[in-house]
């Protein structure tokens, strides 16, 4: 990227992408001494062009390079993809297969905020304690990730028409003991780091985005409802078994890294909670409906939108009656995110320290952004 | 305010200005404009039809049509209604005034639409490339007559 | 029994008497002592704090325990390339990592093991000697944070002066309390006048301070901020690799061997202990080596509750809050003097 002009008496520092907390992006920072005067967002280190490869590939296969965009929450970034597909070409979806779908995206956001959560802890300096605890504590849901999927990470579970395969048996018991189990782990966290008063004492008030200004940037996911704005596709055009499922948009009104901390932690609680309800109340019948592998859709303009961990994410899908869809759009929820964390700087007074719990707060994925 | 209702608003506020309005579904609407009214429709939407809130952009490629369209995706934060708010460019004349004297949250996504469509955005502060490497030099990767043959330095 | 007993005084009477210059500068507080227990420190730091974090820490090396993993990994950094960067400046970036670990452990020799197991008795200069030597240390991160001409560690660098100046003055007024109140500077007095009472109880306000001042001075948790890893990559120690490398991470134990035993030597009673068999100077520097233990691991798991400090944070607590109350502690001292209770 060609580097805006410095301005003089001012340090530019290079924050990433060798660096061992930024990921695969730089962010250049303008400091004086230690108060950053200007933020600067260098994205496109991973960038593959999902986009592109998906005008080549059916919409079966488009499953697969969709979901490598956020590793940690496939199956909310595949569903998007999935439901796009499934109206352009106007598939009906099963009751019972909207339930499992609605339950393994709550386990991936679950599995997705545990990593966010630890990179907090580890970005105030907390390492030892919080961030290898969220790391063991998901292999409770990558396990049952693996039992009903065969895969831990990628799952590809989601087509066009329903899921791969109906739960197996017993599932729905393993399901709410490691519910259960987790509840108890969250009771630690909630200790060790939001009680933690040197936690708060670097986390509150740092990075404050106002209401009006999330708006006006275009922040969303937890960010946006750290900031007290009640926003939630599962809440506002609720997909999958969402509409059925009892839950509450959290908020919170801080608007600080804590706040976007503890929406978080709350959304880990609730959605184990939507995991319960869809283990004990789950419908049965069919879990499919039989979808030709390379279907053809209508020439078609259809935009979906799901929440996925970090954000409400949209597929707009654009078809002409072949096989691959014609264009696809990805909104990438980091991308906006990151926007919102580039003008952070003229909003709040920021010190360098503050950087890595701002990033994280934000939770990025630079694999989502670049796309 | 209904889908039917904002149709009916927007077309109000600017009939020569809108070329097309639709409902794609519920909570789903999309409007074509001209490229000169584009700054002053999108002002009526933020200020008197609540979109304040900036959610993407991002362009498409009609070669056979000759045309590009850029798309604006924004969102009321009251009614979540999504606003599809697109504008048709010739490709041959790939000018646009940016949008970010409206809402400056579309700097990201325009710069994304200039390296990926080639489309230019005036007036834009910092028309730098946002993904692709400063050295790319193979064309824009999004339009429908790449051949990806990559940079030629 | 009686063979046994007068075997053992004998043995005791050798080591500390015939050959204690030679015993001092080698074992202890000399090379090899420094030496063992920063090994055992990084051991006891790996292996403990993995259990924390729900892990085992090293395994492999030197079985389940993982004690020789600290051997391997200090041949490996030995054999390792040694990068120097095109624009440092050679001489100092060289010359600081060597000078780091001798500061520390220079002002360790004016600690006293035992009321006549001093290496250099220097009588009454013993306090100011020891500020005055470790008041150099400071400077040798900011050199070396210079010299090294990258942005991660000048920052590193100037928060090394910031952190250290804000902690140094209220440990200075500190343990000049101590010595207000003993009458001496000279440090053996001091750790002789605690037979009765240790001074953390008399002096409250200035053993809370001083722990603190340890932790600081030391790098440790709370206070890690010069080497902040998620900001600073590792802060003014970034540029340096290999053996280099070995020395400036050897060096945060080294100070804080330094520190910590001034700090047990002011208020936590020093060498003082119930003699055991009749050998005064083997159970004072027994009972020394015991506290000492005890307090670093205190200091080493204190990094499983903490995040680290903010810079603007680790000032104010400095300036605003540690400075005045030292000064308090400073002036309720030298009242209590003149009225007499001490």
């Amino acid at each position: 990227m060609t580097e805006p002009v410095i301005e003089p008496d001012i340090m530019r520092m290079s924050w990433g992408p060798q660096h061992p907390m930024s990921g695969q992006t730089r962010i250049l920072l303008d400091i004086d001494g230690e108060k950053v005067h200007r933020i600067i967002a260098d994205l496109g280190f991973t960038h593959r062009g999902i986009e592109k490869i998906l005008e080549n590939r059916t919409f079966l296969q488009g499953i697969i390079p969709m979901e490598r965009m956020v590793m940690a929450d496939t199956p909310n970034i595949g569903l998007g993809y999935v439901m796009a597909t499934e109206e352009a070409m106007g598939i009906e979806v099963p009751e019972r297969a909207n339930w499992i779908r609605s339950m393994i995206c709550e386990m991936a956001r679950i599995n997705s905020h545990l990593y966010a959560f630890g990179l907090q802890a580890e970005s105030t300096g907390y390492f030892p304690a919080v961030f290898l605890w969220t790391t063991v504590d998901r292999t409770i849901i990558l396990r049952l990730f693996e039992e009903l999927t065969g895969a831990r990470w990628s799952l590809n579970f989601f087509m066009p028409g329903g899921v791969h395969k109906d739960l197996p048996k017993g599932f729905e018991d393993k399901v709410i003991e490691g519910v259960e189990y987790l509840r108890r782990r969250f009771e630690q966290y909630w200790v060790a780091m939001v009680e933690n008063a040197t936690f708060e004492l670097r986390c509150d008030h740092v990075g404050v985005l106002k209401p009006e200004d999330a708006i006006r940037l275009g922040a969303t996911g937890p960010v946006l409802r750290g900031s007290g704005i009640p926003i939630d596709v599962r809440k506002d055009e609720p997909y999958a078994a969402y509409g059925d499922l009892d839950f509450e948009v959290i908020t919170e009104s801080a608007c600080d890294s804590m706040a976007r901390t503890k929406v978080r932690y709350r959304e880990i609680g609730q959605s184990l909670d939507i995991m319960e309800q869809v283990a004990n109340e789950v419908p049965s019948g069919p879990i499919r409906t039989n979808v030709p592998l390379f279907a053809r859709a209508k020439a078609a303009e259809v935009l979906s939108r799901v929440e996925t961990a970090r954000g409400e994410m949209g597929v707009h899908l654009f078809t002409d009656g072949g096989m691959n869809p014609y264009r696809v759009k990805i909104h990438s929820p980091t991308l906006r995110n990151m926007y919102v964390f580039e003008r952070l700087a003229e909003l709040d007074e920021i010190l360098v320290a503050d950087i890595p719990v701002l990033i994280n707060s934000i939770d990025p994925w630079y694999l989502d952004s670049d796309r | 305010m209904s889908e039917a209702d904002f149709i009916k608003a927007i077309k109000a506020n600017h009939p020569d200005l809108v070329v097309s309005a639709e409902v794609l579904r519920s909570k789903r609407v999309s409007a074509v404009v001209k490229r000169e009214g584009f700054i002053e429709v999108a002002k009526t939407l933020r200020d008197d039809l609540g979109f304040k809130f900036p959610v993407s952009g991002g362009a498409i490629d009609f070669p056979k049509e000759e045309k590009m369209q850029m798309m604006y995706y924004l969102m009321n934060p009251e009614s979540k209604f999504m606003l599809i708010y697109k504008v048709d460019l010739p490709r041959d004349d790939l000018k646009l005034p940016s949008l970010t004297q409206v809402w400056e949250a579309m700097s990201f996504h325009e710069r994304e639409a200039h390296e990926m469509f080639g489309i230019e955005f005036e007036g834009h502060d910092n028309m730098i490339p946002l993904l692709l490497s400063p050295d790319w030099r193979g064309g824009h990767p999004l339009r429908k007559d790449f051949k990806g043959e990559g940079s030629e330095e | 029994m009686n063979i046994v007993l007068t075997l053992w005084k004998f043995i005791i009477e050798f080591l500390t008497v015939n050959a204690k210059p030679l015993l001092q500068i080698i074992v202890l507080p000399g090379l090899l002592w420094v030496i063992v227990y920063a090994i055992i420190a990084v051991w006891f730091e790996r292996k403990f704090l993995a259990r924390a974090m729900l892990r085992v820490g090293p395994y492999y090396c030197g079985g389940r325990f993982g004690w020789l993993q600290l051997i391997a990994d200090f041949i490996k950094l030995f054999f390792k390339e040694m990068i120097i960067p095109r624009d440092v400046n050679t001489f100092f970036f060289l010359l600081m990592p060597v000078l780091l670990p001798s500061v520390p452990a220079l002002a360790v020799i004016l600690i006293p093991f035992a009321s006549d197991w001093v290496l250099w008795n220097v009588g009454s200069l013993g306090m100011p000697m020891f500020f005055a030597i470790a008041g150099i240390a400071p400077l040798i991160p900011v050199f070396a944070g210079w010299a090294s001409n990258n942005k991660y560690t000048f920052i590193g660098a100037w928060r090394v002066a910031y952190m250290y100046i804000s902690a140094e003055i209220p440990m200075v007024l500190c343990a000049a309390s101590v010595a207000i109140m003993v009458g001496s500077f000279d440090l053996v007095v001091i750790a002789r006048a605690q037979e009765n009472m240790w001074f953390f109880i008399p002096q409250f306000i200035g053993f809370v301070i001083f722990f603190l001042g340890v932790m600081i001075q030391s790098e440790r948790t709370p206070f890690d901020m010069p080497g902040a890893e998620t900001e600073l990559v590792l802060g003014w120690r970034t540029e340096y690799s290999g053996v280099l490398y070995g020395f400036v991470m050897f060096t945060e134990y080294v100070a804080l061997q330094a520190w910590a035993l001034m700090f047990l030597t002011l208020y936590l009673g020093g060498f003082n202990g119930p003699v055991l068999f009749g050998a005064t100077t083997a159970s004072h520097i027994f009972w020394l080596v015991i506290k000492f233990v005890l307090l670093v691991t205190l200091v080493i798991l204190l990094r499983v509750i903490f995040p680290r400090l903010r810079m603007d944070q680790m000032l104010k607590l400095g300036w605003q809050y540690l400075t005045p109350l030292a000064i308090l502690n400073l002036v309720i001292t030298l009242a209590l003097k003149l009225w007499g209770v001490y």
